[in-house]
């Protein structure tokens, strides 16, 4: 498309007579992919498209008009045109819970936005997969969010990610490496116990061994837990805390010893001199 | 004026030093900023050496340089004839006592330490229980999946926790301890580079052994190797060895201030999930 082209192209859509009124959504719109895909608000909305600026009237939202999906509709929304990956959204646990009536679970606005979604890759995108852990955080680090929904869902998966290589490398540089939806699929997202999970642990050797990942180790990770960690048992005591209490102990003594030796130092260089 | 020079490390010994230092100050530039990827300084020091594909490179690198200079230090000395005079000694104790008494004003004698002081020998079995630490628990988490074929992944996970914690206590005890006792303490030591300590020096630190050596020191003793003669070299000028040691110890501040700073937070991480 020449610039002239994307200019008459956006004044036409500006000129709709929707923009008189959301002005809001318009802008928003007029950011994403969607826009430039060509793609107007009747759409999504129904109305008549017709309908020029010069004529502001409701009547704009009248022909087949739909107004906003209520949550449990969106994915129909969108299914219009991506009617592949709602099909597989509608295997994960988000949709499952969500039909139930759980309506914090995730549906496709919550992952990509609503008028301004952006290709994921898109570094501004919600789905792109460095904005992925927060955008997940939202709901599944979110004390209030989470439990309402049932007490003692794990709200913790950031924080447990954000101690691992995969978090700390991501953040200092590095490529290629693992976010939530890596191991937890972009929309076939599961429940550790269901057997489609890709986390199911019968599973996890497919998933931590995709191409570019860990591949052909096959069934070495069997049964290793990536959030909480692998408790290790010796004597019946948990060996990471004895660890961790052993080098707290070991650390507070460096720094008492080497601090109060400098320090017992620096001083006795002032006494030398009344000494002698 | 003639000037007596007492051999302190042989070639051998310095080049082992030498290699052992450099890749232990590369580790620890490579290896911290991962820790703590939030910080302002991590993403400053991983651009200083090109980006986080050369930072892992590095690390990898230096630890290899480190666990060759400990193999070949521990080969080294099996075969050479053995020597003890490092290892521990009842004495120790009571000179690690009378310099605490020397230091508070109790007492105006210094203890009368031997080739190694007290302090030399921890900080020899330190560093080589660190670099063997660091080097098994380095190689378990180089290749976590490769590890995972003869280890549970708990094992995998211990090692780095083992990793981490060593990786703050070593760099304790060398950037603050060793850095002060045998570098800012004895501004200017070159005895890393020339491999010989000033008379003077060894009258102070090592007054048993100097007086073991000047008891059978004939001057032109063709068996003696130790100590060399060397006539008096010019001595710097005053403001040169001023402004350097103002330098030196600038940086000592700044190395150390980064160090406690570690040392906080980890200490108020581990003592947040393991004991409150
Ligand atoms: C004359 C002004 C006007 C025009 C033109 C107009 N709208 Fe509206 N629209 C409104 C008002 C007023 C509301 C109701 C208040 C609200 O919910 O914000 C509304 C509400 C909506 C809603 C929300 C309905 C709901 O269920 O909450 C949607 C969606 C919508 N309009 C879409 C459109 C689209 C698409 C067009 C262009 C085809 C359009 N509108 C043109 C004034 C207008
Ligand atoms: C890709 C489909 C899609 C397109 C295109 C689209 N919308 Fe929407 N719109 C939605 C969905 C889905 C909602 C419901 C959002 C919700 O409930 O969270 C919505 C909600 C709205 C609302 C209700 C207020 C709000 O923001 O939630 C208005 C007004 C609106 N759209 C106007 C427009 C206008 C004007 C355009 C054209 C510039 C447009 N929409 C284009 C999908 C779309
Ligand atoms: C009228 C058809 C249509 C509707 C309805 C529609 N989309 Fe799209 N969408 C497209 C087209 C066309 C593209 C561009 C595809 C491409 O670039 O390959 C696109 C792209 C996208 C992308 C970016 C894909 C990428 O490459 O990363 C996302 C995300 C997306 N849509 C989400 C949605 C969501 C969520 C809804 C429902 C609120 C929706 N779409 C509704 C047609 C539609
Ligand atoms: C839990 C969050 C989440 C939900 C819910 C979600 N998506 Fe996605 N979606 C993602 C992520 C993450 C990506 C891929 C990012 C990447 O790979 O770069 C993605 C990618 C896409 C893409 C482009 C790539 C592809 O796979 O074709 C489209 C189109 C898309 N989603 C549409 C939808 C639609 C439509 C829905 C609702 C039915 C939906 N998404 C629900 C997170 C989500
Ligand atoms: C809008 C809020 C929301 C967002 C955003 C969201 N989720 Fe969820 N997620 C939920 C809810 C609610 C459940 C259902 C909890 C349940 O039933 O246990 C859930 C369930 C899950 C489960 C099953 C775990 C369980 O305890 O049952 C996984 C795994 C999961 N989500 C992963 C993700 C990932 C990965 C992302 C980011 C790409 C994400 N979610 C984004 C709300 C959200
Ligand atoms: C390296 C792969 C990996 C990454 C990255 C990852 N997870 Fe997980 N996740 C797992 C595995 C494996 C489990 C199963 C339990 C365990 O191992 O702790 C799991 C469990 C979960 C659960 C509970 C599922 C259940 O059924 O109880 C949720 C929710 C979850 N992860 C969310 C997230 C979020 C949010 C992120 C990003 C911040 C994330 N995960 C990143 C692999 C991963
Ligand atoms: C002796 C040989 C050593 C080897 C083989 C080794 C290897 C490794 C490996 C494989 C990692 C995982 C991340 C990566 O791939 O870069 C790592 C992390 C790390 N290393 Fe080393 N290392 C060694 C010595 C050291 C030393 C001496 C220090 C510091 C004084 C150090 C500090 C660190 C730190 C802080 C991390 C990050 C740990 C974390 O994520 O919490 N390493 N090392």
């Amino acid at each position: 498309m020449t610039a002239a082209g994307a200019v008459a192209a956006s004044g036409e859509r500006e000129d709709t007579s929707c923009f008189q009124c959301h002005s809001a959504q318009v802008q928003e719109f007029a950011k994403s992919v969607h826009y430039d895909r060509n793609i107007s608000c009747t759409d999504c909305h129904g109305g008549d498209p017709h309908i020029s600026g010069a004529a502001v009237s409701v009547s704009a939202m009248s022909t087949n008009f739909t107004g906003a999906p209520a949550r449990i509709n969106i994915t129909e929304t969108c299914s219009k045109c991506h009617s592949e990956v709602t099909g597989v959204y509608k295997e994960s646990i988000h949709w499952k819970e969500l039909e139930k009536g759980v309506t914090i679970a995730a549906t496709c606005t919550d992952c990509h936005g609503v008028h301004g979604i952006l290709p994921s890759t898109n570094p501004n995108s919600s789905a792109n997969l460095e904005n992925v852990p927060v955008l997940c955080a939202g709901c599944h680090e979110n004390q209030t969010k989470m439990s309402a929904w049932y007490y003692g869902i794990k709200t913790d998966r950031f924080d447990t990610y954000k101690k691992s290589y995969h978090y700390k490398a991501l953040l200092s540089g590095g490529k290629g490496l693992a976010t939530c939806t890596d191991c937890h699929e972009n929309h076939n997202t599961r429940n550790e116990s269901d057997p489609g999970s890709a986390i199911y642990a019968a599973n996890l050797a497919s998933t931590c061994g995709k191409s570019g990942c860990h591949p052909g180790n096959s069934a070495v990770i069997y049964g290793g837990k990536v959030h909480e960690g692998q408790s290790v048992q010796l004597l019946s005591i948990d060996t990471k805390a004895l660890v961790t209490y052993f080098y707290i102990a070991m650390i507070l003594f460096e720094l008492v010893f080497t601090l109060g030796l400098v320090g017992l130092d620096i001083t006795s260089k002032f006494d030398i001199r009344r000494r002698r | 004026m003639v000037e007596l020079k007492f051999k302190r490390f042989t070639l051998n010994q310095r080049i082992e030093h030498i290699l052992f230092f450099t890749s232990f100050i590369l580790l620890a530039y490579t290896g911290f900023p991962l820790k703590f990827p939030d910080e302002w300084w991590s993403r400053w020091m991983i651009e200083s050496v090109g980006g986080f594909d050369n930072r892992t490179l590095i690390h990898h690198i230096s630890g290899l340089v480190m666990i060759g200079v400990s193999a070949y230090h521990v080969i080294y000395h099996i075969l050479e004839k053995p020597r003890f005079d490092i290892l521990f000694h009842p004495k120790d104790i009571n000179d690690f006592l009378q310099q605490v008494k020397y230091s508070l004003g109790f007492s105006s004698e210094h203890p009368k330490a031997g080739r190694y002081t007290w302090k030399q020998k921890f900080e020899y079995f330190g560093a080589g229980f660190g670099a063997v630490i660091m080097g098994f628990t380095g190689i378990l988490m180089w290749h976590p999946f490769e590890a995972m074929r003869y280890f549970p992944l708990g094992v995998i996970q211990i090692a780095n926790l083992f990793h981490t914690w060593e990786a703050v206590l070593a760099s304790l005890a060398i950037f603050i301890g060793h850095f002060y006792d045998e570098h800012l303490g004895k501004f200017l030591n070159m005895s890393w580079l020339t491999g010989t300590v000033s008379e003077e020096e060894m009258r102070h630190e090592h007054p048993a052994e100097y007086e073991g050596i000047m008891g059978s020191y004939a001057p032109g003793n063709p068996e003696m190797n130790v100590p060399e003669v060397r006539s008096n070299s010019s001595a710097g000028s005053i403001m040169i060895m001023g402004f350097a040691k103002l330098l030196f110890t600038i940086v000592f501040l700044a190395i150390s201030t980064w160090m406690l700073w570690i040392s906080y937070q980890v200490l108020v991480e581990a003592v947040n999930t393991y004991i409150l």
